[in-house]
């Protein structure tokens, strides 16, 4: 076992851990954040994307051991228990999820995506919002309703000149 | 047939209701459920694809470090998955639960291992030695027809599960009058439904109430909790099956699997809980497959170009074991059902079969053997068309079934569609595709290929029509029972599981319009079946059609008796009030109303209120099965391709749909399934394949290897309605959750076909394959 301090959504926990335990694992077990969600556990299909640093990573390929002193956040902490960030209210409207499985990891791989096109008030074009969500695997949606919900938090952003909604 | 009168809600495009707590992650999966002292079971499976097996030790285990329980087919006695059909043409056949004296295929459950930590279970297992006897390996369609190689089942003639006929009409007539006779041989690949949540079981037993709870991530809680009966032995009544929220289903969790019946029985054996999560390797090898078809269809056509007659002879690679509740015979049976399809002929003879092999079991996956049906019919239609020297269109518009209703070949009814409507509408929205599509002809390096599928769906077939196949399933109706609170609160306990398709939305659209409130104020609760009346599930595009035709009636009980309880506080007639915005009014004057909610009140709380003879309580429940023959939903795809010659490398520019599944409940969600659907039928066209090598070793266990579609390669689907409502379910709907994935194979094969003026046999047509078919513009 390891003893490891992670700053998890903004609360910091030490506790210890075997090397071998996914960062994944950790996050929904130890830190019942049940919106992690583990869709292939060999890196290919984005579902277990969160943040570390700030950064997109995958949770399925991460030890927690790496993680030490890091920050790291999931879904859990972008929206709130409402789902009010803009990427997820665009979702929501577009109809970019139907079960919902993949969904927390596209929020979480295409929240700086969004974020970087707002900064510069820049709409992109369909190839690059679907570029910048290559990394995911939706079996549902077709990818259409998220391309549409990625616009519209774009747009919606450079309209309302915020990061929230 | 009631309709829904004055909707405000049906029709809409509501926003669902489920999506705050799958996007805030507040969502609960199969693998979110733990419970107090739960142990965790890891799977030993086979390792090869066909072996006696010697032995198994498990002395290893004493060594782990840690206490564990392993168990075999020797623990569990004569359990197993019986998934027979009662035809003198099916060799019967059993899936044990564990694998019993032989193993079939690579990935079957040999043992299983349980510790208290799913890290440790999976250490176990790999501790656990399978001594066995290798047998030779039927790995091919055609190797199960070679009486060398064994039977996969002790007692078996060969390894020709099934073989049956349907037919109609006199084929030797049409053969005698055609002048052209097209025959050709057409092959799709091995795929599957490939759900992002994989499945997975936790099974629990209360000694105290003598109560067994199971959850498993499946789209059919009830058929789970009646297979478990059966073969447990176990009272239905004191079963408890639940399926939490669900990550896809696809089909591939419309099945039952040994898992559902193994981790139950371990958790009473035991006495303490027992969890299993699937994993992305065992889920690709292990969980169904599907498709894998090989179908050599003979057309007769008249000088004319009308199509006289077809012969069809149709093989599914049905790997192992047949499957809980279709079976083996399922899927070659609904070829031979459905490949008459929207053409007006009346001659047909299909000869069917399903053979045994030694690679994981066949079963239902999104469009259960259409998406190939359609794939063999329209590539032959473009076939017949290219011999005649005809439109393809204007081919299929010659052949269309234009009068309704259309009894085929086989006596089936179609009830009215929009088949030439369509064709029709897509001939206009590609007219500039086909015309660059002409033009590109003379160049040897950059082709633009359009191509288009036309095709039927049977949806929402009623109990006739799984008594008429003797199928395990045995009927096929959606059960709902609406209540309404003391509040004005309504809650709709639906049969059905919602696992992406919007249910807990559109079922609270429907109640709300019969019940004149508003759908936030409906509750729709699935999944479990402690709460929910018996039904089949959510598969065979039925929710919109049943699901939603069991809501309205129920509802429609229930309002009635709250016009009745309206009535007699306004001094009125029932049949003058209406019901909605929250009011029971009067018709004639909205400014006399009463207050839904007071009314429910009345009916619950103070029913001294109440008309004299009346009873207390506001619920009502309805069974909704499908009409004999189904209800007939209707489509036509297309693909745009462009392809560079010299690489081979293929474009998918453009697909557009045209459908009509009649009434659309809520147009958002009706888009979301086509489109993903669609998305579907692309990754079977172009990229998705279970590869096995000729020992039957899985090569394709990771999406390093199995290739699913991702956003840059697919384009925006293109979406246009047709309605014509159906006179066969309440509400006018058709099914649509499965017709999007019908029919982008055939599109687009025919879109290649058409770019390269090449036959194109079979799919996916990756970038190998086109490649070799570009082969001959390269000049090679």
């Amino acid at each position: 076992m390891t003893d490891i301090t992670l700053e998890v959504n903004g609360t910091e926990k030490s506790l210890a851990v075997e090397p071998r335990r996914l960062l994944a694992d950790v996050l929904r077990h130890e830190f019942g954040l049940s919106g992690v969600h583990i869709g292939c556990a060999h890196g290919a299909c984005g579902c277990c994307t969160v943040h570390i640093d700030g950064v997109p990573k995958l949770s399925c390929l991460t030890f927690a051991v790496q993680c030490e002193g890091k920050a790291i956040a999931t879904v859990e902490s972008v929206g709130g228990p409402n789902a009010e960030h803009a990427l997820q209210q665009a979702f929501k409207s577009e109809h970019g999820l139907q079960c919902g499985y993949c969904t927390p990891g596209f929020v979480m791989a295409l929240i700086p995506f969004v974020e970087a096109m707002t900064s510069q008030r820049r709409m992109p074009e369909d190839d690059e919002i679907r570029e910048a969500m290559s990394g995911n695997i939706c079996r549902c949606t077709g990818y259409h309703g998220i391309v549409a919900a990625v616009r519209k938090a774009i747009g919606d952003q450079i309209a309302g000149g915020s990061n929230r909604s | 047939m009631t309709r829904a009168e004055n909707p405000r809600h049906i029709g809409a495009r509501v926003l669902r209701f489920e999506d705050v707590r799958l996007l805030s992650g507040a969502a609960r999966y199969l693998d979110d459920i733990t419970r107090p002292n739960m142990l965790h079971m890891s799977m030993v499976r086979a390792q090869v694809a066909h072996a006696t097996i010697l032995g198994i030790d498990s002395s290893a285990l004493a060594d782990a470090g840690f206490p564990t329980q392993v168990f075999t087919a020797d623990d569990l006695g004569s359990l197993s998955i019986k998934a027979h059909q009662d035809y003198p043409q099916m060799q019967y056949s059993e899936q044990p639960i564990l694998a019993s004296g032989k193993m079939r295929f690579v990935g079957e459950p040999v043992a299983a291992v349980l510790a208290d930590d799913p890290y440790k279970a999976e250490d176990a297992s790999e501790l656990v030695f399978v001594d066995y006897d290798p047998l030779p390996v039927v790995g091919t369609m055609d190797q199960a027809r070679d009486a060398s190689l064994p039977t996969l089942f002790d007692g078996w003639k060969s390894n020709v599960i099934v073989e049956r006929e349907m037919k109609g009409g006199d084929l030797d007539k049409a053969r005698a009058e055609a002048a052209h006779i097209i025959r050709r041989t057409y092959s799709t690949q091995r795929q599957a439904g490939v759900p992002m949540e994989g499945r997975g079981v936790v099974a629990e037993y209360n000694p105290a109430d003598r109560v067994l709870t199971v959850w498993s991530s499946t789209q059919f809680p009830h058929i789970v909790r009646t297979c478990l009966s059966e073969v447990l032995n176990w009272p239905e009544s004191r079963l408890r099956v639940i399926a939490p929220d669900v990550g896809g289903g696809f089909g591939v969790k419309g099945q039952v699997y040994p898992e559902e019946i193994l981790v139950p029985w371990l958790a009473v054996k035991t006495g303490r809980p027992v969890k299993w999560v699937e994993d992305r390797r065992e889920h690709l090898m292990a969980s169904i497959h599907a498709r894998d078809h090989r179908h050599v269809l003979e057309a007769y056509v008249s000088a004319e170009g009308r199509l006289l007659g077809l012969k069809a002879d149709v093989t599914v690679d049905n790997g192992a074991y047949s499957t809980y509740p279709f079976t083996s015979a399922g899927e070659p049976g609904m070829v031979g059902k459905v490949l008459p399809g929207p053409y007006d002929f009346q001659a047909y003879h299909a000869v069917y079969r399903a053979v045994a092999t030694n690679k994981c079991s066949i079963g239902t996956y999104r469009g259960v053997a259409r998406p190939s049906a359609v794939f063999s019919q329209e590539r032959l239609m473009d076939d017949i068309a290219e011999e005649l020297g005809l439109d393809p269109i204007e081919f299929r518009l010659k052949n269309i079934i234009r009068e309704f209703p259309y009894k085929n070949v086989l006596g089936f009814s179609y009830d009215k569609g929009s088949y030439a409507e369509s064709l029709e509408k897509m001939r206009e929205l590609l007219a500039a595709d086909r015309t660059e599509a002409e033009a590109s002809k003379v160049s040897t390096t950059r082709r633009v290929g359009v191509g288009i599928a036309c095709f039927i769906e049977q949806t929402a077939h009623g109990t006739p029509d799984f008594i008429r196949r003797r199928v395990p399933i045995e009927t096929g109706y959606i059960a709902a029972r609406v209540e309404m609170e003391p509040d004005g609160q309504a809650i709709v306990d639906l049969g059905m599981q919602n696992h992406g398709q919007g249910l807990e939305t559109t079922m609270a659209q429907v109640a709300a319009d019969a019940l004149g409130i508003d759908p936030k104020d409906v509750f729709v609760r699935h999944g479990d079946t402690l709460m929910t009346p018996y039904s089949v599930g959510t598969w065979g595009s039925r929710g919109a059609a049943l699901g939603g035709g069991a809501v309205h009636t129920a509802a429609t009980q229930l309002a009635d008796k709250l016009r009745a309880i309206a009535a007699h506080l306004l001094q009125a007639k029932a049949e003058d009030i209406v019901l909605g915005g929250g009011k029971a009014s009067l018709k004639a004057d909205a400014g006399r109303f009463v207050e839904i909610r007071k009314l429910a009140r009345i009916a619950l709380r103070n029913a001294d209120q109440m008309p004299e003879g009346m009873t207390p309580g506001l619920e009502a429940s309805f069974s909704q099965d499908g009409p004999a023959d189904g209800t007939y939903s209707n489509a036509v795809h297309a693909a745009v391709v462009e392809i560079d010659v010299p690489t081979g490398k293929m474009k998918l520019r453009r697909f557009v749909v045209v459908e009509d599944c009649g009434v659309v409940l809520n147009p958002m969600i009706a888009d979301g399934q086509v489109r993903g659907g669609v998305v579907q039928g692309i990754g079977s066209a172009m990229l998705e394949h279970f590869v096995y090598d000729a020992e039957c070793q899985p090569l394709t266990t990771s999406f390093a290897d199995y290739l699913m579609p991702q956003a840059p390669e697919i384009p925006n689907i293109e979406v246009h309605h047709i309605v014509t409502p159906t006179s066969l379910t309440p509400l006018g709907a058709k099914g649509m959750g499965e017709g999007g994935a019908i029919g982008p194979a055939a599109a687009i094969a025919n879109a290649v076909a058409d770019a390269l003026d090449v036959q194109v046999t079979s799919t996916p047509l990756n970038g190998n394959a086109v490649w070799r078919l570009s082969a001959a513009l390269r000049g090679e």
